[in-house]
């Protein structure tokens, strides 16, 4: 049984790095890197072995619904599997990155916490166990987005705290709500029980909605990300961006409204309206910036409006897309985040104005920067490019032309901001003469990994690796309730 | 056994990976290599040996008529082009060239032979990314700038690409995600916007009216083997082959659309050719040309009968040829003097006369003087526009002839533009400082010569060679009768008539043979540079003729410039919506609530 340690591990790295370091961060990076190796191995093992199974762990031999259970399906494996490779490569990035702020050991300790926050999220069965790791993993997040001290990120940081209580206050609401209507907090037991009740189940699902809609930075709920998202240390950027806010958000939705509110059509056209939203003006919004970070923290925000907008249309296309793109924006993002990190460590600035003509000074970072633009252009070969187009196949399929127009246009719009990116950040004239530009080989190696995967990722859709790798994190999806009779089995 | 079809594609994208990592020599003698091979297998695809590509059960490539001509000449024009790049790239640049050159084979060559219309969105796409990393590579502002502007408008394009072929599949669902043969009757919205989401590709692509603009700004800054490679050449093919997918297999295409799409031609002609006249840059001259003549291809293609087509098609591919010829002779040039401003250069006829020879042979089949090739199929464009005008209502007649008339219009500025360019170049004075320069190095002036002759055989050819062998066969893929020529051009005759005339030139000038060489007189004065009459001059009364300087000055603002407009209007988006991110947090707060009320309200009402 693996599924306890995706929690035990990160939690008591998090602990021996407290416990074992001392002024320098040398031993803190070794804990951290092996306890992130481990759990990416796990996270693979997991992946590969449970196929269409689920795995249930009940936590002392207590039994649901009187136990607290971490349920592992294709679902959870995936999500833990983008958690873990991209957490690895942003440790690698961090090496080196992170040294020019500080060399204290406490970084290491809280991206542990946000690792055990966020594996806790996704492995959990449980709907308060689930708050209480979501709550984990934003504490570690609202510390490491002010983690460089400077009055910018405190601001970031104290707006991201508010903004997180209230939706962490709704979330709160919404599980009383479940609670006094089921008497339950096991997810599989609460789906089986809230349908007697639809006007519980509805009004529970719109403060869900509200509330993990924020988490994801749904618009008009994405206020909070811009600051946090552009204020925070590279790799922690990336983390946020690629990774939280969708283990946080986009999963606990497909959880939630899927396997436990059973896909309601409301819900799902509400997906649609708002993923639209999102993706058209976060698009907008992302072209008027001229901060690097930022202008990729709004691009967040539309991204995360294609792969809602996958969700809402809920066929079996549109959930592969959707959960492909979760995949292939965490791995761009995080890419473009790491680019972003580099340059601003090279030349001390975010401002797109203030760079230009990099391809000399940081060869690496331009390539690879170009890779994650295209990709998140949806330019092809890039893996960007087959989730949106599956996405907007999907949309056509369903009978929904204008979503479709809705995701062609947004595409569009990406490509602009980013060759906006492109033009002024890496290329352009300003003559930018660094001599000894040293950028440590763990940011090279993470930048060239996902940049790598950009690619590689593209091969997910051929159909033989298709059906073994996304069609079953999509049936479990697809198969909505079915989720009650996997988790509960026997105690049906 | 890999079908030849898979070869033709394959071998040229692994040798441009293999190029990456190899040392210069190597790659140029690698490439060569592998496009010589090329030209062998299209010719064995040629002679019948073009069977399907098959993956995962289904066809992915075959070749019909239409993907057998244009990759024909895909192989062609870029074996020309690159015997003319293997010694002229900037040594520094030449490490990222020679790959993207393979590549862009084999993205063309993949996107003309593919059936299935999601590999056609790959290869197409990639076509337009390796057209923005050709703009990247001289690494100067403006460069990075073309660059920009040339991926959103053709990169851009590709989306609605997308749309559009997903809506074709789904109107269509028996046909699978196949790309030649739907024939959807443009009835209802969705047919019309599937329509259109394809038409602005395969215009954003040839450089039609109004996404041209990106190709004179790419022709302007990027290396020019690449522009005549791409924009000149097989941009213009693939473009031209989308529309005519569109046209004839995808669509039944109504006459209001065929009147729309020719007008849309006949304003690519005549706007594209206005601005040509006036430009100072030898570059960005031959990119408002290139633009220009598209209108032609795509009044041909959109006419929709055979002998407009068979001219649109064949105006394709003679404008990859003189159009090439003509910016690699440019490019030969600038590589002596270092600069592409027609005021700069001058007088450089007597130097390099074999560049000059293919740069006046290639002008004036551009111009569209017979018996060169430019004339033959601009005379089938307008043929096939006059038979459609004989078969439509009164209205469309008239509107018809207006297009004609503007197109004829229109190639006599290309002449008389032309003229200008021929003249600021090679003749007229010419100034000191380029009194050393020599004739450009073999495989260039083989390489421009080539396309020259090119120009002439399927001028005084055309009949015999590409109609009979690659084009007329086309019309019955189409479905479409053998094309009924009217009139009786006969190249040949025309060209003994020239010949004559030239000879009678002659013996006058050998029977009087009184000419005198004198020294300029200026009313005394010493001739200066200053005093030099620059053929970029040729034109300046045009610019401030009462009603073309509204129109000039606006154009050279960038006001018409869909581009920049498109610019404008996303910033006042932006702008509104900034207004409203103050980052004011009780303000955030407060949409949370509020989000969270409509919600639950929605829920309320609904449930």
């Amino acid at each position: 049984m693996i599924l306890p340690f995706f929690i035990i591990i990160p939690l008591l790295a998090a602990f021996l790095i407290a416990l074992i370091s001392g002024e320098r961060d040398n031993w803190a990076i070794a804990v951290a890197v092996i306890a992130m190796l481990a759990l990416l191995c796990l996270a693979l093992f997991g992946f590969v072995t449970i196929g269409a199974q689920t795995q249930v762990y009940q936590m002392g031999a207590w039994k649901i619904p009187y136990t607290i259970c971490l349920v592992l399906d294709a679902l959870s494996a995936f999500m833990l599997v983008i958690i873990s490779g991209i957490g690895l490569t942003a440790l690698m990035f961090s090496v080196f990155y992170i040294r020019h702020l500080s060399t204290s050991w406490k970084y290491y300790a809280l991206f542990m916490l946000l690792i055990t926050g966020m594996n806790g999220v996704v492995a959990t069965g449980d709907l308060f166990n689930l708050f209480v790791f979501m709550e984990i993993a934003l504490f570690a997040a609202y510390a490491l987005v002010s983690y460089g001290s400077r009055a910018e990120e405190f601001e970031a940081s104290f707006k991201y705290a508010i903004m997180g209580s209230i939706s962490s206050t709704l979330v709160l609401v919404g599980i009383a709500i479940v609670y006094s209507a089921t008497s339950n907090l096991t997810m599989a037991t609460i789906a089986q029980l809230l349908p007697q009740n639809p006007t519980v189940m509805y009004f529970a699902g719109g403060i869900f909605l509200a509330a993990f809609g924020l988490k994801s930075a749904m618009m008009p709920f994405h206020a909070w990300l811009p600051d946090a998202h552009s204020s925070a240390p590279a790799p922690i950027s990336s983390m946020l961006s690629g990774v939280l806010i969708k283990t946080l958000g986009v999963y606990v939705l497909v959880r939630l409204f899927y396997n436990v509110l059973g896909a309601p059509p409301l819900f799902l056209k509400m997906f649609m309206i708002f993923g639209s939203i999102s993706i058209l003006v976060a698009s907008f919004l992302a072209m008027g910036q001229w901060d690097f970070k930022r202008l990729l923290a709004y691009s967040s925000i539309s991204q995360i409006g294609f792969i809602l907008l996958g969700l809402g249309i809920g066929t079996r296309w549109a959930i592969l897309g959707a959960i492909f793109h979760i995949l292939n924006h965490a791995i761009f993002k995080a890419l473009l985040f790491y680019n972003a990190g580099t340059v601003e460590m090279v030349l001390g600035t975010r401002d797109l104005r203030q760079m230009g003509n990099l391809t000399k000074i940081l060869p690496y970072t331009t390539a690879t920067s170009m890779c994650g633009t295209l990709a998140v252009a949806g330019m092809p070969p890039f893996n960007g490019f087959f989730s949106k187009l599956i996405i907007i196949i999907a949309a056509v399929h369903a009978g929904h032309p204008i979503y479709a127009s809705i995701a062609v246009a947004g595409s569009f719009l990406t490509l602009v901001y980013f060759m906006k990116v492109q033009r002024y950040g890496f290329h352009g004239k300003k003559v930018i003469e660094r001599e000894g530009v040293k950028i440590g080989w763990g940011m090279r190696t993470a930048m060239i990994i996902l940049a790598v995967l950009t690619l590689a990722t593209s091969l997910l859709i051929l159909p033989g690796i298709r059906t073994a790798v996304l069609d079953p994190v999509v049936a479990v999806i697809m198969n909505k309730t079915g989720y009650i009779t996997q988790v509960l089995g026997g105690n049906l | 056994m890999v079908s030849n079809l898979t070869l033709i594609v394959a071998i040229p994208l692994i040798i441009g990976l293999v190029n990456l990592c190899l040392p210069r020599v190597l790659q140029k003698l690698l490439t060569i290599a592998g496009l010589a091979y090329l030209l062998y297998l299209v010719y064995l695809i040629y002679k019948g040996g073009g069977e399907a590509a098959h993956l995962y059960g289904s066809v992915i490539f075959a070749v019909d008529k239409l993907s057998l001509f244009v990759l024909i000449f895909i192989q062609v024009l870029s074996f020309i082009i690159l015997i003319f790049a293997l010694k002229s790239i900037v040594p520094s640049d030449e490490r990222f060239f020679f790959p993207l050159f393979s590549f862009t084979v084999s993205f063309c060559n993949g996107a003309v032979i593919t059936t299935n219309s999601i590999i056609f969105l790959v290869f197409w796409g990639l076509s337009g990314v390796v057209l923005y990393l050709f703009g990247l590579i001289p690494r100067t502002d403006a460069a990075s700038q073309s660059a920009k502007k040339t991926f959103v408008l053709v990169g851009g394009s590709d989306v609605f690409l997308i749309l559009g072929l997903i809506l074709v599949w789904f109107l269509n669902p028996k046909a699978g995600w196949g790309l030649w043969n739907t024939q959807i009757g443009l009835e209802g919205e969705l047919a019309y916007i599937a329509f259109f989401s394809i038409l602005i590709p395969a215009f954003a692509k040839a450089g039609g009216f109004p996404l041209h603009t990106w190709v004179p700004e790419f022709a302007k800054d990027a290396p020019i083997e690449s522009v005549a490679l791409l924009p000149a050449a097989l941009d213009k093919l693939l473009g031209i082959y989308l529309l005519a997918r569109l046209m004839f297999n995808l669509f039944q295409v109504t006459l209001t659309m065929h009147l729309l799409v020719i007008t849309l031609g006949a304003l690519t002609v005549i706007f594209a050719v206005m601005m040509a006249m006036i430009q100072h840059n030898g570059r960005r001259l031959l990119g408002y040309h290139a633009v220009s003549q598209v209108g032609y291809m795509i009044m041909g293609v959109g006419t929709g009968n055979p002998i407009a087509l068979l001219g649109g098609l064949f105006h394709m591919v003679n404008h990859t040829m003189y159009k090439a010829g003509l910016f690699l002779t440019l490019g030969s040039v600038e590589k002596k003097t270092g600069t592409a401003e027609l005021d700069d250069i001058g007088g450089l006829g007597k130097q390099m006369p074999l560049t000059f020879i293919a740069a006046v042979v290639c002008a004036f089949a551009i111009s569209g003087i017979p018996p060169l090739n430019g004339f033959y199929s601009k005379w089938l464009v307008y043929q096939g526009t006059l038979e459609l005008i004989q078969s439509v209502g009164r209205g469309a007649q008239i509107w018809l002839l207006i297009c004609l008339m503007l197109a004829v219009f229109g190639s006599a500025l290309t002449l008389a533009s032309f003229m200008k360019f021929l003249h600021s170049i090679y003749l007229g004075r010419r100034q000191e400082k380029w009194a050393g320069i020599k004739e450009a190095s073999p495989n260039q002036y083989l390489a421009t010569l080539g396309l020259a002759l090119l120009c002439l055989i399927f001028g005084l050819w055309a009949q015999p060679l590409p109609l009979a062998k690659f084009i007329t066969p086309i019309l019955a893929d189409f479905g479409l009768n053998p094309a009924a020529y009217l009139g009786s051009y006969q190249p040949i005759p025309v060209l003994l008539l020239f010949g004559v005339i030239f000879i009678l030139g002659l013996l006058v000038f050998v029977a009087i043979k009184k000419v005198r060489y004198d020294a300029i007189y200026l009313g005394g004065m010493e001739a200066l540079e200053k005093f030099r009459i620059a053929g970029t001059d040729f034109y300046n009364e045009i610019k401030d003729m009462k009603p073309l300087r509204w129109f000039y000055r606006n154009a050279e603002r960038k006001h018409f410039d869909v581009y920049d407009l498109g610019g404008q209007g996303a910033g006042w988006f932006t702008k509104l919506f900034q207004a409203v991110h103050r980052g004011i947090l009780s303000e955030y707060n407060l949409w949370i609530v509020l989000g969270t009320l409509v919600i639950i309200g929605v829920i309320y009402w609904l449930v």
